[in-house]
């Protein structure tokens, strides 16, 4: 089905927001509870699914295996329609949940398919498909650090996703290998093999702080890299917290110790 | 077959995220259609390398060097993976059975792969599976390897943590009556067995690891004929010789472990107290069955009516006035009335009345 061509304009340095712009009749599917604001004239419809297969196919079974899947990637039941109903361009953005960088990624110039970490998708033009890729190789599943299941986008629209930190976005000929720290990987093309390694030594494996494996992405295709995985970003909020256990470390202020007695911040 | 796949094409001077292409038949070769329909390429067969490639490496890539470089031609659908690896063109190649030989050996290997991930993953219920529907095999196994000695040392605690709640009476005709009865019951058997009256009007009877047997007032004052009494020492008798109570008790203190071992620091001892007081609150009822089924042949072994057995067991089953440690159960006393009346019209010498 021909998707919707959208505009769009990325906001923001590290805490982005996304908002596309978009033509009368036109439509864009968001994750459920990203949209941060809309213009007048934007009709919202939360449909079951991915919403991709309205025109394409419909019936419940079909409706049901878009929902489930959307469930096994850890995302919800259910995705917004903002559609716009006006005369004229209208605008609707879309934020980023957590510091990072938001990635557009044209789907028609990667061959229309695009593997992503689950959790990471933010929105789409409408006739993007939401599905999962299923990793059969054990080995990666286990110590890929993306797990077994991955999201997939299809459609040849443009899609938005979500990534942690810095993002870098590599480009590799065919055989050329990344190693990349587990967790760390956003997305690839599916012509990319991502695979993991052994980090090779012993004392590497237990000392160097990266794990007994690494992720390893082989070209030809695509690759997108995030400098800051959630997970990791929240592992050093939680130790830092005094409230769940964490050590309280001064700040350095004139009152030194001090002061953590004095405003009254600290209980 | 007029078929074309969609494909995704890298190679010299094409951008390094592929371009899409078509995939057909041509003659008797391949070609490759890129987008846009500029240029066409045909693929170098004898040549040709076949590698699966992919997101779980369902699709195959195709490729072969020109003068200017390496091709790739990759189909990543694994339904037209599949079908382009059939095409007349590519089954007579050696690189093509190769590929399949190796598509088959990895099916199988990850097959086995998620079988061992299966199996480690049930392990633990199936272990538990086997411990819960194999308890008391295991227990009985156990219990072999304790030595006799041990067993009476151990009776004889029990009981001595015991006596202090319980007001025996050993003295009078009463006892006497129990002792010469059980005397007569435990002839040569190799436990040292003794037998103690508590002062207790509850109907009740225990025995303890060892041979050491405790009859309560209560029993004896609800027992209508000496026959009936016997039936009770056989039964009780028949737990101290199957070694029921180290039974009941290693089949505890296993689920003990075995609760500790899954819980890990979760499980407070209190949990574990309580399920293990639940395990040790009564024989099972293959324990009761069994003491029952070797108490009557000792009876009979003994020269003694065993219709008191069922006798006695019909009246407290009718009262329901039996302790939670002995269940009663219409079953049992079906069971007792049918030993009965399979030793026909059998005599019995009538034990002598106090």
């Amino acid at each position: 089905m021909a998707m919707d061509v959208i505009d769009y304009e990325i906001f923001g340095d590290d805490i982005q927001y996304v908002e596309v712009e978009l033509d009368p009749g036109e439509a864009a599917v968001g994750e459920a509870g990203a949209m941060m604001m809309m213009q007048d004239g934007i009709e919202m419809d939360t449909v079951f699914g991915d919403g991709s297969s309205q025109a394409a196919q419909g019936g419940l079974l079909g409706k049901l295996m878009g929902a489930g899947k959307r469930l096994l990637t850890g995302e919800s039941l259910f995705t917004t329609i903002f559609h716009n109903e006006s005369s004229s361009k209208r605008r609707v953005a879309f934020a980023a949940p957590y510091p990072g960088h938001i990635v557009p990624i044209s789907l028609a110039d990667i061959g229309g398919t695009f593997i992503c970490q689950k959790d990471s998708f933010l929105c789409a033009a409408r006739g993007v498909s939401l599905g999962i890729a299923f990793n059969r190789k054990i080995g990666t599943g286990l110590f890929g650090g993306e797990g077994f299941i991955m999201q997939k986008l299809e459609g040849d629209g443009l899609a938005f996703v979500h990534a942690g930190g810095t993002l870098a976005v590599r480009d590799l000929q065919p055989g050329e290998r990344l190693r990349v720290d587990t967790g760390c990987v956003v997305g690839f093309q599916p012509s990319v093999d991502f695979d993991i390694q052994y980090v090779g030594k012993l004392k590497s494996a237990l000392f160097s702080g990266e794990g007994l494996f690494f992720a390893t992405l082989t070209g030809p295709g695509r690759v997108w890299i995030q400098s800051l995985p959630l997970s990791r970003l929240a592992n050093r909020i939680i130790k830092a917290a005094p409230a769940a256990g964490g050590r309280s470390v001064g700040e350095g202020s004139l009152l030194g110790g001090l002061g953590g007695l004095l405003d009254g911040d600290n209980d | 077959m007029t078929n074309s796949f969609t494909a995704l094409v890298f190679g010299p001077g094409l951008p390094v995220t592929g371009t899409p292409a078509l995939l057909g038949v041509e003659g008797d070769t391949l070609e490759a259609r890129l987008a846009g329909g500029a240029r066409r390429l045909t693929l170098n067969l004898p040549t040709l390398r076949l590698r699966e490639v992919g997101f779980g490496r369902r699709g195959i890539e195709l490729a072969w060097t020109e003068a200017d470089g390496e091709w790739l031609v990759h189909v990543l659908d694994p339904e037209a993976a599949t079908q382009v690896t059939g095409l007349r063109q590519l089954a007579d190649l050696s690189a093509t059975a190769a590929l399949l030989t190796r598509q088959r050996a990895q099916r199988r290997r990850r097959a086995m792969g998620w079988t061992t991930l299966a199996v480690l993953g049930l392990a633990p219920l199936l272990l538990l599976a086997l411990l819960y529907f194999q308890a008391d095999r295991i227990a009985a196994w156990a219990v072999q390897s304790v030595p006799e000695d041990v067993e009476a040392r151990f009776g004889r605690s029990a009981f001595e943590a015991l006596r202090g709640g319980l007001s025996l009476r050993d003295e009078g005709p009463e006892i006497d009556r129990v002792r010469t009865l059980g005397k007569q019951l435990t002839l040569g058997l190799p436990h040292r067995y003794e037998f103690h009256l508590a002062q207790d009007t509850a109907v009740n009877a225990f025995a303890l690891p060892g041979g050491i047997i405790v009859v309560n007032t209560g029993l004896l004052q609800a027992t209508q004929r000496p026959e009936e009494l016997a039936g009770v020492l056989g039964h009780e008798i028949e737990h101290v010789e199957q070694r029921h109570g180290l039974q009941a008790l290693a089949k505890a203190s296993g689920w003990r472990a075995t609760w500790a071992l899954l819980a890990g620091p979760w499980g407070g001892s209190l949990v574990a107290d309580a399920a293990a007081q639940l395990g040790s609150l009564k024989f099972s009822r293959d324990a009761e069955r069994q003491a029952d089924a070797g108490g009557f042949d000792r009876l009979v072994a003994a020269g003694i009516d065993p219709s008191g057995m069922r006798d006695f067991f019909r009246r407290l089953q009718a009262d329901g006035s039996f302790l939670s440690t002995h269940p009663s159960g219409a079953e049992r006393e079906q069971h007792l009335d049918q030993r009965v009346r399979q030793l026909g019209g059998r005599r019995f010498e009538p034990l002598a009345s106090p």
